[in-house]
């Protein structure tokens, strides 16, 4: 079917308050009297609390309150509202602090200068504990134990089982069995916009809080809980968000530090976070040390796999225990593999926590199962695309339990980046120094987690229809920046059949919208989609019974809109205005205005997603080999996402993701040395820039439908972060004939390998490629160097 | 605190105001005159978000004094739009897609109308080198590059 | 950022004249490109600034055929990288200073602040010094001229005294028969280097024959250091790569690198081997053209 809207490049609906500069972020905001607020953070990694003094602090000039966590309810939080065994995080520590960073107390102050002169007064006696950042040793019998509690034995939070098949059997019965260990390290979100909020109290005791999220409901709900207030008391505004990728799905201590600090004062009390405390307090992307062994045939059909993970999760749980499940469920993405066990844990540290970042475990598996998949193939001198094609998923494939997937272009995929890039020509025959490598995965469109325990439908939206034949569609849903309010105008301009300049998609504010679980797992598109369509389609048929009531046609004709005019299906020519069909609707019910309601909850879809999308990524990198700098020539992905809603959108999506996991794997670390971020600015912290990025990439795009997903689409734009290291990694190999076990790839241990490669060949010109018939022992990791 | 009255012209208004000397630029524009457009990342002069223009040449206004501008013209990007009509590289990343949360934006802008003054007909390159300053956190700048491009042509066709 | 004096100079004596009046307490900016965040950080916490970036009479670049280049020290990066006159008879400070951090710290950081900043990975001393330059200095007791291999003491100190400023950077012609060269090695571009090597090469009229030399790294010790011992070994020496090769190795005589969150101690010493290298190949090969009367810089 040909679509008015969707499917083609449209301008962002938020585009022109972007580019103009009058788009109001939360750290653009203001209020007359408002106050600075600022929290006072540990700078130990691990200590017991003995006295907070504050009266220093509260007798300065200008500062209007001081909260420690004598002033909260000393309640735990977190997502986990169904699992409470998992909630492990006050708004302020009443006892103990974990991490360098941890919040102990805040300040509301006339200014920041006043709200940071008074910080300095705050005086607090530590009682300072033994500490561990390694997760390895923190599940050591004796090492510190950094939370006790009935579910918690050796800093071990939770840990995740995943099996099926008969995995022992198989290990028995295939030709040969790969075993690999491989390293993750910690990134930053490092989102442009930092964590911020204001929060106001009315004298009715009513809370309005602006602030930087990307669950304007879980806000709601997670501060009525920690202020021990009616969730109906709380509004949660959500301005323009200057960038999340997972850093913003929880409730943060600026959101609770300000709204606790209003309520004191009664007045305003604005918190923005400093980059530097968004580099080292906030949360970051879960290292892991992961074991992968497969076992696969000569022919190559992969026949087991067991994955092990240990996840540094660092002082609290946070969304840790989401991504200790994911890493195991993406780990066989996008392949078949009949038999397969994973086991998980997420071990506390004394370092900043980690949670959600865009993949959600996602890359740290597929860094690992396509470094793997590539030695697999070394090993049976096949070609890794080859072995890819060999054992992948297709439609309809089931994990008895787990999840189906309906729609799945995995192969198609593979095979235009593959075509496209020239792959059988370029794979192994490129000079010394060039190469190419793939990378698969699979990814979700949205979770059927219900951690947050809600009554409400995961996504819901609402359209009000104007005699002027204007919409306003509210929805919860959070544009943060990935293009949800375009995507969602877009499908109810397309099910209305009027054009976009129509509609306006007010969404993110908890007193007006309906609620919505948020931008989180990529499920905007998807869930909240379904909901904008069903609510169009519920305004439409209110305007076509009136039409059908205006147009007195045969009783057998069935009536549609498009173009902004009602037509008759079986009579094209015959059509009326739409906005009279809306006056004519609205006077026949006495003046009540047209409203749509709309709502989406997967339903029977399994533990963990709805509909899955797939793609194949292939990258060509040129590797100095005097410095062992990594270059990136070519990017070609293949993305199928089921049907494209914003083409424009889709591809910004991919090339961010890449680019993002390109600082993944060859330049971002966020380093610490006993527990202290040692990097935290973007002066020392580095992402990549624009001169670093492919000069030429070529986004594919692999239109399938997917039966659950509105207009048949699904995810677009997270899961791309998930094949980036293993493809980087995999051309690097194939450029200069070494790998890399821990990440991140950087030249210096490029260089140390190709030293360590050239040794051991002793008299051996340095030839490209060396079959890899055995197994190889991984690298050691690079020397850690101190500051 | 002692503060110092500076004189200047912003977007071609003269403004006259009082600063303490450790204000700086992004401080006084945000803070002082409200004018929010331009933003502020990192404040250490890395990220370009900040991004204006003083004297015809764009700076990171975090890593200057308000009281160094005194006498100086300084650019923003409300004063890019002449009027009602958007600037040609405004159009150009609506068209092509140039921005998502559109936190880097306002920079990115300035940074890109810079290189144009000085150079009409970049390369893809020189597009590249001239919004090194710049981070962007969500486009990997492919469709950044592409809209400065776009809108390098559409001016070309104008003059 | 603690609260402090802001004094505007007017000319150059009236610096002197506040610098000497407010004593240890007075910091000059000049474009301030890394002293802010310095102040931001609180590492220092000055009573007074005394601003000189406005300083016309420092704003200046002077080529003169005979004597060589003066640049002020309030010159901008973008300056000088737009000077026709660099860019055609001293291409070396055009390329180095083209890539230097970002455009936006290029328009409003300058030169004399570059090296009086004296991060030791800076991207403009090692090119200076194997220029052969020499930093101007005034202060309360007259002009001194240093050369700018000895300008510099250690990380974040160089000899300019408190009541003194550097008021120009000069350097001679490149002589007949030289090249002069400059690479940097960093991981994501736009960021700090993390080494540079700069490499100064004058031939005998045969062409072939290496008659002076000077290899300057930065970042892999608290100064830009020369490579003494690479410039030694190929004193006299008829170059060829095989002969550069060699000489480069000798790079870890002259550095004393530490490690830090970027690299190891190691890699640095590695990455200024093949930097030295490399500068020392193309710096001959212009030399070698400019031997042959061919147009080089």
């Amino acid at each position: 079917m040909e679509y008015s809207v969707l499917g083609k490049k449209v301008r962002r609906v938020d585009g022109a308050a972007k580019v103009t500069g009058q788009a109001k972020y939360t750290v653009d905001m203001a209020l007359p009297g408002m106050l600075a607020g600022k929290l006072l953070r540990s700078p130990h990694p691990h200590a017991r609390i003995v006295s907070i003094d504050a009266s220093a602090a509260k007798a300065l000039p200008g500062v209007a309150a001081v909260i420690t966590a004598e002033d909260t309810l000393k309640l735990t939080f977190g997502n986990w509202r169904r699992y409470p065994h998992l909630l492990d995080e006050h708004p302020l520590a009443p006892d103990k602090v974990r991490f360098i960073g941890d919040e102990i107390a805040a300040v509301a102050a006339a200014d920041e200068d006043t709200a940071e002169e008074a910080l300095t007064l705050i005086e607090v006696e530590y009682e300072i504990l033994p500490a561990v950042f390694d997760p390895v040793e923190a599940m050591q019998d004796g090492a510190p134990q950094i939370h006790t509690g009935p579910n918690v034995r050796n800093n071990v939070s939770e840990t995740r089982h995943i099996e099926f098949g008969d995995v022992d059997a198989a290990f028995r019965a295939c030709d040969r069995i790969r075993e690999d260990d491989f390293s993750l390290h910690a990134v930053s979100h490092a989102a442009m916009e930092p964590h911020a909020s204001l929060a106001q109290t009315d004298t009715d005791g009513r809370l309005t809080i602006w602030t930087s999220t990307q669950v304007p409901y879980y806000v709601q709900i997670l501060l009525a809980h920690t202020l021990g207030m009616p969730e109906g008391k709380i509004r949660v505004i959500r301005p323009h968000v200057g960038g999340g990728w997972g850093g913003k799905i929880e409730l943060f201590k600026d959101q609770y530090c300000a709204a606790r600090l209003s309520q004191i004062t009664g007045k305003p009390v604005k918190i923005v976070y400093t980059r530097e405390e968004e580099f080292s307090c906030t949360r970051r992307r879960t290292p892991m040390k992961y074991h992968l062994k497969t076992g696969y045939m000569k022919d190559g059909t992969l026949v087991a796999k067991e994955a092990r993970a240990v996840l540094d999760g660092g002082a609290y749980n946070a969304m840790g225990p989401t991504a200790l499940y994911l890493t195991g469920f993406f780990q066989m993405f996008p392949y078949d593999i009949p038999n397969y066990r994973y086991d998980g844990f997420h071990v506390y540290t004394n370092k900043n926590p980690s949670s959600a970042m865009r993949g959600f475990g996602g890359p740290q598996a597929e860094f690992t199962c396509d470094s793997q998949l590539d030695m697999i193939a070394a090993d049976l001198g096949m070609d890794p695309a080859e072995l890819r094609l060999r054992n992948l998923m297709k439609p309809g494939h089931e994990i008895k339990g787990y999840c189906k997937v309906a729609s799945c272009g995995i192969e198609e995929c593979i095979r235009k980046a593959m075509k496209s890039t020239g792959w059988k020509k370029k794979r192994g025959n490129l000079q010394f120094g060039r190469g190419i490598g793939m990378g698969c995965y699979g990814f979700m469109s949205g979770g059927v987690f219900n951690w947050i325990n809600t009554p409400y439908a995961f996504s819901a939206a609402m359209i009000r229809m104007s005699v002027d034949g204007f919409a306003e569609v509210y929805v919860g849903s959070a544009e943060i920046g990935q293009g949800s309010d375009t995507v969602m105008a877009q499908i109810a301009a397309e099910t209305l059949g009027i054009p976009m300049d129509m509609i306006r998609v007010t969404s993110g504010d908890t007193a007006v919208c309906p609620p919505d679980l948020g931008a989180w797992g990529s499920r905007q598109t998807l869930m909240t989609g379904n909901a904008v369509k069903m609510a169009a389609e519920d305004v439409k048929k209110q305007v076509l019974e009136a039409a059908s009531g205006m147009m007195e046609q045969n009783i057998v004709y069935s009536y549609d809109m498009r173009d902004g005019k009602v037509f008759v299906k079986e009579r094209p020519d015959r059509t009326i205005p739409y906005q009279d069909a809306v006056k004519a609707a609205v006077r026949a019910r006495g003046g009540l205005q047209i409203v749509g309601r709309g709502l989406y909850t997967p339903h029977g879809k399994g533990m963990v997603s709805p509909a899955f999308s797939f793609g194949a990524q292939v990258s060509e990198v040129d590797v100095d080999v005097e410095t062992g700098k990594v270059s990136m020539v070519n990017v070609t992905t293949a993305h199928d996402c089921g049907q494209v809603i914003n083409e424009l959108g889709v591809e910004g999506q991919l090339e961010g993701a890449f680019v993002m996991g390109q600082g993944y794997v060859l330049s971002e670390n966020l380093a610490t040395d006993d527990g202290k971020v040692l990097n935290p600015s973007f002066v020392d912290y580095k992402v990549m820039r624009a001169p670093d990025v492919p000069l030429n990439f070529t986004s594919l795009m692999v239109e399938t439908y997917e039966p659950e997903g509105p207009y048949g689409a699904k995810e677009a734009g997270e899961g791309l972060t998930n094949p980036n290291a293993g493809c980087i990694a995999n051309a690097i190999y194939d450029a200069v004939g070494v790998r890399i076990y821990d990440m991140p790839i950087t030249p210096e241990k490029i260089l140390a390998a190709l030293e360590e490669k050239k040794a051991a060949a002793g008299k051996k010109k340095p030839g490209k490629k060396p079959a890899a018939r055995k197994p190889r022992k991984p690298a050691r990791p690079a020397k850690k160097t101190r500051k | 605190m002692n503060r110092m009255m500076i004189s200047f012209m912003l977007n071609g208004r003269r403004i006259e105001t009082s600063v303490a000397p450790k204000t700086t630029l992004v401080e006084l524009l945000r803070e002082h005159l409200g004018m929010t457009g331009t933003k502020h990342a990192c404040d250490s002069g890395a990220c370009g978000s900040c991004t204006v223009s003083v004297g015809g040449r764009t700076v990171n206004s975090c890593s200057v004094l308000a009281v160094q501008i005194d006498g100086m013209e300084v650019g923003t990007v409300e004063g890019l739009a002449e009027g009602p009509d958007l600037h040609p590289l405004q159009e150009a990343f609506l068209d092509h897609g140039g921005l998502q949360c559109g936190f880097c934006t306002p920079g990115m802008l300035m940074s890109a109308r810079d290189l144009l003054r000085r150079n009409p007909s970049p390369s893809a390159q020189e597009a590249r080198e001239a919004i090194a300053g710049n981070i962007c956190r969500c486009t990997g700048y492919v469709k950044i590059v592409e809209s400065i491009l776009a809108a390098a042509g559409k001016m070309r066709e104008k003059k | 950022m603690k609260d402090f004096e802001y004094i505007r100079a007017r000319s150059v004596d009236h610096a002197l004249e506040v610098l000497a009046e407010k004593g240890e307490s007075a910091v000059k900016i000049a474009g301030g490109q890394s002293l802010l965040n310095i102040l931001k950080q609180g590492l220092m916490a000055p009573d007074c600034l005394v601003d000189i970036k406005g300083l016309e009479e420092l704003d200046f670049i002077e080529s003169n055929p005979g004597t060589g280049f003066r640049i002020g020290a309030l010159t901008t990066h973008a300056s000088i990288l737009d000077s026709e006159v660099l860019q055609s008879s001293c291409g070396v400070l055009a390329s180095m200073e083209r890539h230097l951090a970002t455009v936006q710290v290029r328009n409003w950081g300058t030169i004399g602040g570059n090296l009086c900043m004296a991060d030791p990975s800076s991207d403009a001393a090692p090119v200076l010094i194997a220029l052969g330059s020499t930093a101007h200095i005034r202060g309360p007791e007259g002009a001194r001229e240093v050369p700018l291999g000895e300008f510099f003491l250690g990380y974040y100190e160089t000899v300019v005294q408190p009541g003194e400023l550097l008021t120009e950077i000069s350097f001679p012609a490149i002589p007949p028969a030289t090249g002069v060269s400059y690479e940097k090695f960093r991981n994501v571009e736009g960021d700090a280097p993390i080494v540079v090597s700069s490499a100064f090469v004058s031939l005998e009229k045969d062409g072939r024959t290496l008659s002076d030399a000077r290899v300057v790294l930065g970042g892999v010790a608290s100064t830009p250091v020369r490579a003494t011992a690479v410039e030694d070994a190929l004193k006299g020496v008829k170059l060829t790569p095989a002969a550069v090769e060699s000489a480069s190795g000798l790079v870890a005589e002259s550095t004393s690198p530490i490690p830090d969150v970027v690299c190891s101690a190691e890699y640095r010493n590695k990455i200024a081997r093949v930097l030295a290298k490399r500068t020392l190949l193309s710096a001959f090969e212009e030399a070698k053209a400019a031997v042959g009367g061919k147009k080089h810089r």
